[in-house]
C-alpha cells in the first residue's frame, strides 16, 4: 500500500482507520473496491487548531457493518469524495455550510441548510453567538442576509 | 421574465407554502410542458442548528431537542440519542426500560407511518384514507398522553431510564388498541391497493436501483423497497431487538407502490414485535441509580461514539463525541430523511409533474428531520 | 299551464303584455334562484356526506343541524376583500368567473322539470333544439376556466387551465356521440328529437336499459366536465396548488366554487332527463318534479362517493383514456343505437 492506515478500535467497539489527510481519496477508493458502497455520514469536528473528518462507511455485502475513517486537516480544506460515493454531495455541503471545510473537487460546494451570505460557520467553536443575523427577501425572491434586522421581521 | 418567454423551458418555484410539500421544502423546477426536466430542492426554512444548541447543553438537556426533530416519531428520536449518550456516559438502562423503550418506538413508528399514508394519499388526491389513519394515530398519541402527559413531543425517555413506568393498565390499554387496529389499517390500506388509479399513478413511477439507493446513502423503507434488507434492528440490533422475532419486509418493485407496500408491511411487523413485547416485559426499575436525577447533570463523557437506529424514516445516526465536561463536545445526527431527500433529483428527472409529487410523498419527508 | 302563464295570470291586472314581460323577469329571478339554492344545497349535502365518510361530524354550528353554514360561508365570500395579481390581464381576468357562472346558471333554463302540483309546469323555456342549446352553453364555462388560467399571470393557474383544456376536449367528443345516440333513439318515437323534452317523451323505456354503454360514457364524460377527483388535475391541490383559481379570491373565487358544484348538479340532472326518465316514473301524477329531483340526487351522490374515495388520475393516462377507449366505444355504442333503432326496439 502506498499509503499508511493505522488502526484502533473506538469506545463502542468500532474499528477505526486513521489516515492522512493527503491519502484520504486513495484510502476511499480502495474502500470502495472492497465492497464498502454505503457512505453513512460525514462529520466534522472543530478542536479549534485543527478540524477532524470522521467518514462512517458500511459493507451491504456483510450486514452493513461499520467502519470508520477518521482524518485531520489544519487548514479547513480536504478532498471530496462525491465521485465515489454521490450521498457525500449533501453530506460535504452541509459540513461547509456549519465547519466551513472546503471540500476540493466538490462538484456544487454552496451553503445548504442556511442561506447564501451567511456570514460565519455556526458549529465552528469561535462563532460568534451574540451577532443576530436577519435573513429578508429579495425583490427577485432570494434571500438576503444582513446584520440589521431592516425591513424585515 | 424576458429570456423566460423565449426559452423553451418554465422555472417553477414549488414551495416553501404549497400544499404538497409537508412543510418547508421548495423545489425549484425546470419545466418543458409539463415534465419536469430539473428538480433542485432547497432545504433549511425549518433550520434551527439543534446541534450547536445541544452542544451548549448538559447531556439531559439535549433530549428536548431531539424530540423536534422528526415531530412524528419523537421516541425513536429519544432512542437513538440515549444510545449514543449512554455510550458514551456508560450508563446502562435497567432490562424493564429496553423493553419500555421498544414498545414506545415500535408505537411511534405505526404513528409515523400513518402519517405517511395519510399525506401520500392526500399527495394523490385522496382526502378520505387521511382521516381513517389518522383516526389510529390519535389512539396511538392518546396513549401516550397518558403514559408520558404529552402528545407529539414526549420527552418521556431520559438517560438511563425512562421518566414513568408502565403499569398494568397502560399495557391492557395499549394491547386493546393492537387488537383493532390490524383491522382498521387494512381498511385503509385496501382504499389503497385495491384503486385502479392508484396503481396506476404509482407502479413504475420512481423506480430506484439498490445500487444508486446506497450510493446515495438512501436508508429505511426506501432501500428496502429497491430490494436490500438492510434495517438496523436486524443487523445491528440495539435494545433488546434480537430477543423479538419479527421479519425485515423488503419489495423487489424499486417503484412508488413498493414503497408503499413496504411501508404498510412493517407496520404489520410492528404490531407483531408489540405484541410479543408487551408479553415478554421484566420487572424490575425503570431508571438507572447513577443517573436519577439530581445526579444527570453532572454526568461527563469523553471520547466519540456513533449510534445508529432504525427509526421509521430509515437509519438514524448519532455522532457524539464528548471532552470530559458535562456537555457534548461536539454531537452530530444523520437524519435519514435528509438522506432520502437528495435523490429527489435523479429520481424525478424527466417525469410528469404529478409524478414528482408522488415520488416525494414516497420519500417520507419530515422538515424538523431534514433541516435540523 | 306553466309557471309563466302562472305567474302572468296573478299579475293580469296590470294588462296582458307588461304582465308577460314582468313575468319573465320574476320567473328569471326565480330561476337563478332556485339555481343558487340548489348548488348551496348540494355543498351542505356533499359536507354532511363527505363528513359521514371520513368519521367527522360536518357542519354542525351555523343554524339547524349546520344548514345555515354554507350561507354564512357565502357571505363571507361576499366580504372577503378581492385581492388581485399585479400582472394580471384586468377584463379577461375579471370576466372569467362571470362567464363560468353564467354559463351554469343558463343551463338550468332548458331543463325540463315536470310538473309540480299547483305552479304547474315548471320549465322556462321550451325550443326544439333545446338540447344544442344546452350544451352549447356548457361549451362556455371551458372559456372561463381558460380565461382564468392564462390572464392571473401565474404559472401554476397557467398549467392548470392547459390541463383542463386537454381533458375537457377529450371527453367533448365522446360525450356528444354518446347524445346523438340517444337523439337517434328519440328520433324514431317523438317528432321533436333535439328538444330535452322530447327525450324526455320518447323514453317509455328509460334509455339506460336501452343504451347501457351510453349511460356510462356520458357519466363519464359529465364528472370529467365537473372536474373533481378523478378528474381535478385542473385544480389539483397537491401539484398546482389549485390550478386556474391560484390567483382569485373573495366573490370571485366563489363563483367558480359554485361552477364546480353546479356542474354536479345540472350534470345530473341532464343525465337523469336524457337517461332515466327524466320527470317520468311510476304514480307520477302531477309531481314529475320530485321525481326528476330523486333521480338527480342519486347521481349526485353517486358522483360525491367517486370523488371521495378515487385518487387523481394522471392527465396524460386521462387524455389516452379519453381518446383511446372512450371515443371508440361511443361510436360502437352509435353504431348500436342505429340497429336499435331501425329493429324498431326504441
Amino acid at each position: 500500500m502506498p499509503y499508511e492506515v493505522k488502526e484502533e478500535a473506538g469506545k463502542d467497539g468500532r474499528k477505526i482507520f486513521l489516515i492522512q489527510k493527503e491519502n484520504l481519496l486513495e484510502l476511499m477508493t480502495d474502500l470502495r473496491k472492497q465492497g464498502y458502497d454505503h457512505l453513512s455520514l460525514i462529520t466534522a469536528v472543530d478542536f479549534r487548531d485543527r478540524i477532524e473528518l470522521v467518514y462512517h462507511l458500511q459493507k451491504s455485502a456483510s450486514n452493513f457493518e461499520l467502519l470508520t475513517v477518521r482524518t485531520v486537516t489544519y487548514d479547513s480544506t480536504i478532498d471530496s469524495v462525491t465521485s465515489i460515493w454521490e450521498s457525500a454531495n449533501w453530506d460535504e455541503r452541509e459540513q461547509y455550510d456549519m465547519m466551513g471545510v472546503v471540500f476540493r473537487g466538490h462538484p456544487n460546494l454552496k451553503r445548504i441548510l442556511l442561506p447564501e451570505g451567511w456570514v460565519g460557520y455556526p458549529l465552528r467553536k469561535d462563532y460568534d453567538l451574540s451577532k443576530n443575523q436577519y435573513v429578508n427577501m429579495d425583490d427577485e425572491g432570494n434571500d438576503r442576509v444582513s446584520f440589521d434586522p431592516g425591513d424585515g421581521w | 421574465m424576458e429570456e423566460q418567454l423565449n426559452s423553451r423551458y418554465v422555472e417553477l418555484n414549488m414551495g416553501p407554502q404549497h400544499p404538497s410539500t409537508h412543510g418547508v421544502l421548495r423545489l425549484k423546477l425546470l419545466l418543458d410542458g409539463e415534465t419536469v426536466k430539473n428538480v433542485e430542492p432547497i432545504i433549511g426554512y425549518l433550520h434551527r442548528n439543534a446541534e450547536k444548541i445541544c452542544e451548549l447543553d448538559y447531556y439531559c438537556d439535549s433530549l428536548i431537542y431531539f424530540d423536534r426533530m422528526d415531530y412524528v416519531a419523537a421516541m425513536n428520536m429519544e432512542v437513538g440519542y440515549l444510545e449514543a449518550a449512554e455510550k458514551l456516559l456508560a450508563i446502562e438502562p435497567p432490562e424493564r426500560v429496553k423493553w419500555i423503550r421498544v414498545i414506545m418506538a415500535e408505537l411511534n413508528r405505526l404513528a409515523s407511518h400513518l402519517v405517511w399514508a395519510g399525506a401520500f394519499g392526500l399527495d394523490l388526491g385522496m382526502i378520505t384514507p387521511f382521516f381513517y389513519f389518522f383516526e389510529e394515530r390519535e389512539k396511538i398519541l392518546n396513549l401516550f398522553t397518558e403514559i408520558c402527559g404529552s402528545r407529539q413531543e414526549t420527552n418521556y425517555m431520559s438517560i438511563g431510564g425512562v421518566y414513568q413506568d408502565f403499569n398494568d393498565k397502560i399495557i391492557f390499554k395499549i394491547k386493546q388498541f393492537l387488537k383493532q387496529f390490524p383491522k382498521k389499517m387494512e381498511e385503509a390500506y385496501s382504499l389503497f391497493i385495491k384503486n385502479d388509479i392508484f396503481i396506476s399513478r404509482t407502479k413504475g413511477i420512481g423506480i430506484l436501483e439498490p445500487e444508486v439507493a446506497l450510493s446515495y446513502g438512501v436508508t429505511g423503507p426506501m432501500l428496502r423497497a429497491s430490494g436490500v434488507p438492510y434495517d438496523v434492528r436486524k443487523d445491528a440490533p440495539y435494545l433488546v431487538y434480537d430477543k423479538l422475532n419479527f421479519d425485515i419486509p423488503i419489495s423487489r418493485g424499486k417503484d412508488v407502490l413498493a414503497r408503499c407496500i413496504v411501508r404498510f408491511e412493517e407496520m404489520r411487523q410492528s404490531v407483531k414485535i408489540l405484541n410479543q413485547a408487551l408479553d415478554k416485559i421484566p420487572d424490575g426499575p425503570y431508571f438507572n441509580p447513577k443517573a436519577k436525577k439530581s445526579l444527570m447533570i453532572r454526568l461527563r463523557g469523553e471520547g466519540d461514539v456513533y449510534a445508529r437506529t432504525e427509526s421509521p424514516k430509515g437509519e438514524f445516526g448519532v455522532h457524539l463525541v464528548g471532552d470530559g465536561t458535562v456537555k457534548p463536545y461536539r454531537l452530530h445526527v444523520r437524519s435519514p430523511a435528509f438522506k432520502n431527500l437528495s435523490i429527489l433529483p435523479f429520481l424525478a428527472r424527466d417525469v410528469l409533474i404529478a409524478d414528482m409529487v408522488a415520488i416525494s410523498g414516497s420519500i417520507d419527508l419530515v422538515f424538523g428531520e431534514v433541516d435540523r | 299551464m306553466n309557471l309563466l302563464t302562472r305567474i302572468a295570470t296573478i299579475l293580469g291586472f296590470l294588462g296582458h303584455f307588461p304582465a308577460y314581460a314582468l313575468a319573465y323577469v320574476i320567473e328569471t329571478i326565480v330561476v337563478i334562484i332556485f339555481g343558487t339554492v340548489a348548488v348551496a344545497g348540494m355543498v351542505y349535502l356533499f359536507r354532511k356526506y363527505m363528513a359521514r365518510v371520513q368519521i367527522r361530524v360536518g357542519p354542525n354550528r351555523v343554524g339547524k343541524f349546520g344548514i345555515l353554514q354554507v350561507m354564512a360561508d357565502g357571505l363571507k365570500l361576499f366580504q372577503k376583500e378581492s385581492i388581485m395579481p399585479s400582472g394580471r390581464d384586468d377584463l379577461p381576468y375579471k370576466m372569467a368567473p362571470v362567464i363560468v357562472f353564467i354559463g351554469l346558471m343558463m343551463g338550468f333554463i332548458f331543463i325540463p322539470y315536470g310538473q309540480l302540483a299547483w305552479f304547474g309546469n315548471l320549465t322556462v323555456t321550451h325550443s326544439d333544439v333545446s338540447l344544442v342549446i344546452l350544451f352549447a352553453l356548457i361549451a362556455i364555462m371551458p372559456i372561463g376556466e381558460i380565461l382564468s388560467g392564462i390572464t392571473s399571470n401565474n404559472k401554476y393557474a397557467m398549467v392548470g387551465a392547459l390541463r383542463g383544456v386537454a381533458k375537457d376536449i377529450s371527453f367533448e367528443v365522446p360525450m356528444m356521440l354518446s347524445i346523438l345516440s340517444v337523439v337517434i333513439m328519440a328520433s324514431a318515437n317523438v317528432s321533436n328529437p333535439l328538444d330535452i323534452n322530447g327525450i324526455v317523451q320518447a323514453q317509455s323505456i328509460p334509455f339506460i336499459i336501452l343504451e347501457p354503454l351510453g349511460f356510462v360514457i356520458f357519466f363519464i364524460s359529465m364528472m370529467a366536465r365537473a372536474s373533481f377527483s378523478p378528474f381535478d388535475m385542473g385544480e389539483s391541490d397537491s401539484e398546482l396548488v389549485t390550478g386556474n383559481t391560484t390567483e382569485y379570491s373573495g366573490l370571485r373565487f366563489g363563483m367558480f366554487y359554485l361552477g364546480l358544484f353546479g356542474t354536479i348538479f345540472l350534470g345530473s340532472m341532464i343525465i337523469s332527463s336524457i337517461y332515466l326518465g327524466g320527470y317520468n316514473g311510476p304514480f307520477v301524477g302531477d309531481l314529475g318534479f320530485i321525481w326528476l329531483l330523486v333521480k338527480t340526487l342519486v347521481l349526485v351522490i353517486i358522483s360525491l362517493t367517486v370523488w371521495l374515495t378515487m385518487p387523481r388520475a394522471r392527465i396524460d393516462k386521462l387524455v389516452t383514456f379519453g381518446w383511446r377507449i372512450l371515443l371508440p366505444l361511443s361510436f360502437l355504442q352509435l353504431v348500436v343505437a342505429g340497429f336499435l333503432t331501425l329493429g324498431g326496439i326504441a
